[in-house]
């Protein structure tokens, strides 16, 4: 059956059950893609899955079940786990949003001109970036990544309160990859983007970009560590805010498990720091105007100048702290509700990334970061290898890598001493500039 | 997926020009139960199902993937698939498959979709209580337990047809100790690749003591040092390095693209002769093992290393047939979402001779990096980073205080030489891996082993 059917369907039979409180959630993934290597198609896939999920709360005890099988014997098999998995669960406190008039509008997430490409046209954009990415420099060796793709989402909510929505969104992609080398080293530079349309793709950026990546790279090697000035590149700085939103979430701090706990209405960070959150951008990939569990969504200004002003609330933590929720539940089909941003601005400065690099007379800009492990986000910890340049007085030095670079969150947030005027220019949901910090402990 | 429906997939294939045609059915049953906030949190059930559907030209795959098994749709799915591609007559074998075969499998006492989701609530709560009853500064306790049973058919165009059945169950833990100022967060998390029994012969009371008295070491660890120096690895999840830095390279995925450092490689020496790597897929019920792979071949126990020279990469079928290496049945995918590639399965390093503390009394200044976190590794040229998640210094040949905060960076195979000492305490512990074909359970080991150099970055 249809998801919407299906939806349809378990909601009734919830109903039937005598189940008073429970909510319904239900995806489509569909794409398209392919990989291209030496000059030919090499992978091509197509994919199309669904899925729909239930929560249930019988006396506050939640069942949470899904399936994939949209079947009326699955759905029915489905509702019984929800009711089997709630006979063992303690009792959860929390209010489901009641359906109210919100203004609706079209955040322009879906463009049908993308579902109108042709797998030619889509070859031909790969073939044509790894052609740029040969000829551009003597010392790239190999593409060994490089892919296009479209694809499309859906998802349906519905609950016992009455709230009913779905969501359509769609984009392109393409990645790659270039190793190229020089003696015995070798590196990778890599470039990705997604639109919201093929006819905003510039393969000879694209590939042009992934080649400098990998050649400027070359000749790379350790400096003496210590503590230097360190600003980075707006490429790598949306990871590094990405890894630590956790701390922000009500649920995290009820737990015991954020360093931000007893922090709303505290300076956290530098002045120059603030961090605004926006569901209702146009065209941007997070926006939405419900969060997962059906609550309208608002934009809310996470951090003022360097001061935290709430947590970030789902249904239940929202119920804990007796807070409104913010509009910040998350939920697949197939988990239990968590928390989660929509699009995050960290909020640009004046200066440019030139007068970031020229404020001292030696610091390390750093363009790549190596993996995430050595992050926690329960401590802060922030222990990771990096690759980059050394600046002195704004003059690019030389290249960097084999470095390690160490620090903790909390203590990084006061030593901003700048943010540039500049996003990258990648279709993210996470916006943040160019950032400059007083000193970290490099490690070569 | 009946003969009838598979042949007529099969012919669809073959009408349009495969050389070969290959379907992955699979039906996943997933069940979950959280423990958190002293709580049931959340108790979770579902079914994952789907067909995947290969078409390979030569060594070129075409691949779709779809939770919907109406038969018209799949087959206007391969038309849609070929049309990516000129047309062509397909060349390879050609045999409709007459009836499926049971693959032998792994022994299972107790099938998880037999018991209820409630006889795990004791495991948790007995974490939960040896965890807090360490400390007040014990401050949460995460624990989880969950399984998957996944039936699944794998059909060619060669004949094969066959039926496997798949029992997963894991524990996971994290305990989180603050005094108030600083947070650190202890883990445990083994696996098998069995029923209920798993549980029952775990002892969670001690997993929960070992998280947290992990958490409240590192509470009060100071942070190392950085800059280069000897290492000597813990056993069991120390493995994960190896797993990461040798291991994909060694993939044909990896190999095929020439994007591996082991390319022409084969039968070369890459390591000092004390060091034999393996893959293994053969261990009875150990959560990497397979009983047979994604494309129907049985698995085996791979030797990747022997006395340090390179014996053998890991191959999927297009891997094999354009490296020109035998099959090593390592073909794997997350699920029916995914095409097979090489993959690890049980990959360790064999047990030496050397002892813990032999190995340690020849460090002067160095790192002891007793349990590691996670890692990752750009395949295409070799660079890691992984967190040490216990570690302790050495000093004069002893080990002394606590550190945390610590990661190891390099190169693969130029740290691969620097394995100069493997102790006999070899382990394994299981993890899950993700790469192009998905996230799939695997196990990582090794005795303790000393590294002559690292980089390790810290304060």
């Amino acid at each position: 059956m249809k998801l919407n059917d299906a939806a349809d369907f378990l909601y009734d039979k919830a109903v039937e059950k005598g189940l008073k409180v429970f909510d319904i959630v239900g995806g489509i993934s569909e794409s398209t893609g392919l990989e291209i290597f030496e000059s030919k198609v090499q992978n091509t896939e197509i994919s199309y899955g669904s899925g729909i999920g239930i929560r249930i709360f019988r006396e506050g005890r939640p069942g949470i079940s899904f399936t994939e099988k949209l079947s009326s014997q699955s759905l029915i098999q489905t509702l019984e786990d929800a009711i089997s998995n709630s006979e063992i669960t303690d009792p959860m406190e929390l209010e489901l949003p009641e359906k109210q008039t919100i203004q609706e509008f079209d955040l322009k997430i879906f463009d049908p001109g993308v579902n109108e490409v042709s797998f030619e046209n889509m070859i031909h954009l790969g073939l044509e970036l790894e052609k740029i990415a040969k000829s551009k420099d003597i010392r790239v060796e190999n593409v060994p990544y490089l892919g296009v793709s479209k694809s499309e989402s859906f998802s349906v909510f519905r609950n016992s309160k009455g709230v009913s929505f779905d969501r359509k969104s769609n984009s392109a992609s393409a990645y790659v990859g270039v190793t190229a080398s020089q003696g015995e080293q070798k590196k990778m530079g890599f470039y990705s983007n997604s639109y919201k349309s093929f006819s905003e793709f510039n393969p000879e950026f694209m590939a042009g970009e992934a080649v400098t990546r990998a050649t400027e790279l070359l000749g790379a090697s350790s400096v003496k560590g210590g503590t230097y000035p360190v600003v980075f590149s707006n490429r790598v700085s949306p990871s590094i805010i990405g890894m630590f939103l956790s701390p922000y979430f009500a649920d995290v701090v009820q737990k015991g498990q954020s360093r931000l706990t007893g922090k709303v209405g505290e300076k956290i960070s530098s002045e120059l720091f603030s961090i605004l959150l926006d569901p209702h951008i146009e065209g941007m990939p997070g926006s939405r105007l419900y969060d997962g569990e059906g609550v309208p969504t608002e934009k809310l200004e996470l951090i003022s100048n360097g001061k935290l002003n709430t947590y970030l609330y789902n249904l239940e933590s929202a119920h804990k702290d007796k807070a409104k929720p913010t509009g910040h539940g998350s939920r697949s089909y197939a988990g239990k509700a968590g928390t989660g941003v929509s699009n995050l601005f960290v909020k640009k400065g004046e200066s440019t990334l030139t007068r970031l690099l020229r404020a001292y007379p030696e610091c390390i800009y750093i363009t790549r970061l190596e993996g995430g492990s050595g992050c926690s986000a329960i401590s802060g910890d922030i222990s990771i290898g990096v690759q980059g340049f050394l600046y002195q007085n704004g003059i690019r030095i030389r290249p960097l890598d084999k470095i390690t670079l160490s620090g903790n969150y909390f203590d990084v947030l006061h030593k901003i001493e700048d943010i540039s005027n500049e996003y990258s220019d990648s279709y993210s949901s996470m916006k943040v500039p160019d950032i400059l910090l007083s000193e970290m402990t490099i490690s070569g | 997926m009946d003969t009838l429906k598979a042949a007529r997939i099969l012919e669809a294939g073959r009408e349009c020009g495969a050389d070969f045609t290959e379907i992955f059915v699979e039906e996943t049953r997933h069940s979950s139960i959280a423990f958190s906030d002293k709580k049931v949190e959340t108790a979770t059930a579902g079914t994952d199902f789907g067909i995947g559907i290969r078409l390979i030209y030569g060594t070129d795959v075409l691949y779709a993937s779809t939770s919907n098994e109406e038969i018209e749709y799949l087959i206007g799915l391969i038309q849609k698939l070929s049309k990516t591609r000129p047309s062509s007559i397909g060349n390879g074998v050609f045999i409709l498959p007459d009836k499926s075969q049971k693959v032998n499998g792994q022994m299972i006492a107790l099938d998880p979709r037999t018991i209820s989701q409630s006889k795990k609530l004791p495991l948790l709560k007995q974490a939960d209580q040896s965890a807090r009853s360490l400390s007040s500064k014990i401050v949460q306790v995460n624990a989880r337990a969950f399984d998957s049973v996944s039936d699944i058919q794998i059909i060619n165009s060669e004949g094969l047809y066959l039926t496997d059945h798949r029992v997963h169950s894991r524990f996971t833990l994290s305990v989180t100790a603050s005094d108030g100022k600083e947070i650190f967060t202890g883990t445990e998390t083994p696996g098998a690749g069995r029923g209920f029994e798993f549980f029952e012969s775990l002892n969670t009371e001690d997993l929960g003591k070992s998280a947290g008295e992990r958490a409240l070491r590192m509470l009060d660890a100071g942070y190392i040092k950085g800059k280069k120096m000897p290492v000597i690895m813990g056993n069991g999840f120390g493995g994960v390095i190896f797993h990461e830095a040798c291991g994909h390279p060694l993939e044909t995925e990896a190999i095929r693209k020439k994007s591996s450092p082991f390319t022409d490689k084969m039968g070369k020496s890459i390591a000092q002769s004390c060091l034999t790597a393996i893959d293994d897929g053969t261990i009875p019920n150990s959560w990497g093992s397979i009983n047979v792979d994604d494309e129907g071949t049985p698995p085996q126990k791979t030797v990747l290393i022997e006395n340090g020279i390179l014996k053998n990469y890991l191959s999927d079928r297009i891997g094999a047939s354009e490296v020109g290496v035998p099959l090593t049945g390592s073909a794997r995918r997350e699920s029916y979402v995914y095409a097979p590639v090489s993959r690890m399965r049980n990959t360790y390093i064999a047990a030496g001779k050397d002892s813990l503390d032999a190995m340690i009394s020849t460090v002067e200044d160095g790192l002891y990096a007793l349990k590691m976190g996670g890692g990752s590794v750009n395949p295409a040229t070799g660079e890691f980073n992984f967190a040490v998640e216990e570690g302790y210094i050495i000093k004069s040949g002893k080990i002394t205080v606590p550190v945390r905060g610590a990661t190891l960076i390099g190169k693969g195979h130029e740290i691969l030489p620097m394995i100069s000492m493997v102790g006999s305490d070899l382990e394994i512990a299981a993890g899950m891996c993700g790469a192009a074909s998905g996230s799939i359970p695997v196990t990582v080991g090794q005795p303790s082993l000393k590294v002559d150099e690292i980089l390790v970055g810290g304060r």
